[in-house]
């Protein structure tokens, strides 16, 4: 699903963000990509979804290679991603509803289709009551769930979360990793940057430790390992 | 693309021109200025130039003959001239038949000739009409080679002027155009990059769910355009109406002007406008986007 072979980062202004990394990650996985702030793991996620580009390897994402992907080609291939933020980035303006049909309606599906979707995804994360809300009326984790709805609604092969749970109490974030375990029940792969220890050490997940730009730790049901 | 897309396209640009009234109106006022200037030069440029043709058409050729010849000298000359193709009458102007006319335009200074005592200086003469008017000059030429012709003169130096007076406006007239209209593009550009600024969160959730490039640009090349048609739509109607008044007044005291008739004339005029207020319009969207499409 996600193939990493000898990837490197090296920032415009010299900073190295990953240096050297080998990761597979095979459908269906749900892996934590855990370290020390700054030590590399947004840029991790930012390169399976294409927002930063690596500087040399190869990465190959759902059969295809990131690196030598044309820039019309990307809208199409972020079809097959949902990517969760840990700042929610919900449209203000727009109720529940619209946010997650928001996703559907860029890529034109077809209005039948998107009602059934939406409301099967609203019913997924638990808030189909609140179809008519906006988002400054809802929780923090009410949000982050309407969030993680619309990342799913279009039926992505893979879920990049970063930090999704970074703004969130302990109670609240443990609903949205239960949230994320149902949907990677359902057959997508979850990858997921996050320091939050309670959490990993509960889901007991593969985790990769990134330091320093390097890999230093690949662990099945593994822990988060560092200390708060 | 859907109908329900361009639903979409049209509602978002609708929006955002709400949102941004102030801009919007401020763009909509510096197309609509640059579009009627445009339009008030073009049309005093095209009236110019029909006034132009309309007399160069209108002109007859002066034949001004030798003065030492004779009757039948000047007869053959007569017949030389129309024989030539293109010459459609030929009217013979004697000497003092010339004076006669000469003293009747002068009116009430008749006095002025009086200096001339009994000599007659002006010259016998030809008046040529040409069947075609884009002939005229050909034809003058030709007259000017035949023996006997003193010189041969038609209206030239009026409709060089003319000419030259349009050549002029319209120069001067495309400069401040494309002033005008780079004032217009700055304007709708800048109004754009406020409506991208305020919605590059909007445009940055696009880009991760998987919006295309096109998808994204739409509204606000919809946007621009509707300023531009807008602005343009203001320019067209003061325009017509202003010309409409004055064709009016030419007709009623200056009738001899040879104005060009309001209709089609206005239309087509309208119909460029709108297409050039369209693209400025997109123009100036497309300028804001260039850079915010990287993200």
């Amino acid at each position: 699903m996600i193939h990493m072979t000898n990837v490197s980062k090296v920032y415009d202004n010299g900073s190295v963000a990953l240096s050297d990394i080998n990761v597979d990650i095979e459908k269906g996985e749900f892996v934590f990509v855990v370290g020390p702030s700054g030590a590399g793991k947004s840029t991790f996620t930012k390169l399976i979804f294409r927002e930063e580009l690596p500087t040399s390897g190869q990465l190959v994402v759902n059969g295809r290679n990131v690196g030598a992907m044309t820039s019309s080609e990307v809208p199409y291939f972020r079809r097959s991603l949902g990517i969760v933020f840990q700042d929610y980035r919900l449209l203000p303006n727009k109720t529940v509803y619209e946010n997650v049909a928001f996703a559907m309606q860029v890529i034109e599906a077809p209005r039948r289709e998107m009602q059934k979707r939406v409301n099967h995804v609203l019913d997924l994360v638990g808030l189909r009551n609140k179809t008519r809300c906006f988002p400054s009326e809802l929780s923090g984790g009410e949000q982050q769930r309407i969030a993680i709805a619309r990342a799913i609604v279009n039926s992505p092969l893979v879920v990049i979360a970063d930090e999704p749970t970074g703004n969130l109490d302990p109670d609240t974030s443990w609903e949205i990793m239960k949230i994320f375990e149902r949907i990677n029940k359902g057959g997508t792969t979850i990858v997921m940057a996050t320091h939050d220890k309670t959490v990993v050490d509960n889901m007991r997940k593969r985790v990769i430790a990134v330091e320093k730009s390097r890999i230093v730790r690949d662990q099945v049901k593994g822990v988060y390992g560092y200390e708060d | 693309m859907k109908i329900r897309t361009l639903e979409y396209f049209v509602r978002e640009a609708v929006v955002s021109l709400k949102r941004n009234s102030l801009m919007s109106f401020a763009s909509v006022s510096t197309v609509a200025l640059s579009l009627l200037i445009l339009g008030i030069f073009l049309v005093m440029v095209l009236n110019l130039n029909n006034m132009a043709s309309t007399l160069e058409s209108q002109v007859q050729i002066s034949v001004y003959l030798q003065d030492n010849l004779n009757d039948l000298e000047i007869r053959e000359t007569g017949t030389r001239i129309s024989k030539l193709s293109g010459v459609s009458q030929v009217l013979y102007i004697n000497k003092d038949e010339a004076m006669s006319r000469f003293k009747k335009r002068l009116g009430d200074q008749q006095g002025l000739l009086t200096a001339l005592g009994d000599t007659n200086p002006l010259p016998n003469a030809f008046e040529v009409k040409v069947d075609k008017p884009e002939r005229v000059k050909q034809v003058a030429e030709a007259i000017g080679q035949i023996k006997g012709v003193e010189n041969a003169k038609f209206g030239q130096e009026v409709v060089e002027h003319l000419f030259n007076l349009t050549k002029m406006m319209r120069i001067f007239g495309l400069v401040l155009i494309i002033f005008l209209a780079m004032a217009a593009l700055f304007i709708i550009s800048n109004t754009i990059r406020l409506t991208v600024f305020a919605r590059r969160k909007e445009i940055g959730i696009m880009k991760y769910v998987g919006a295309t490039d096109w998808f994204i640009r739409w509204p606000f090349l919809i946007e621009g355009m509707m300023l531009g048609i807008g602005g343009a739509l203001i320019a067209v109607l003061l325009l017509g109406q202003v010309y409409g008044a004055l064709i009016q007044q030419v007709y009623q005291s200056l009738a001899f002007l040879p104005l060009i008739p309001q209709y089609p004339f206005i239309t087509n005029i309208s119909i460029l406008l709108m297409v050039v207020g369209a693209s400025i319009g997109a123009l100036g969207s497309t300028i804001s986007l260039r850079k915010f499409m990287r993200v």
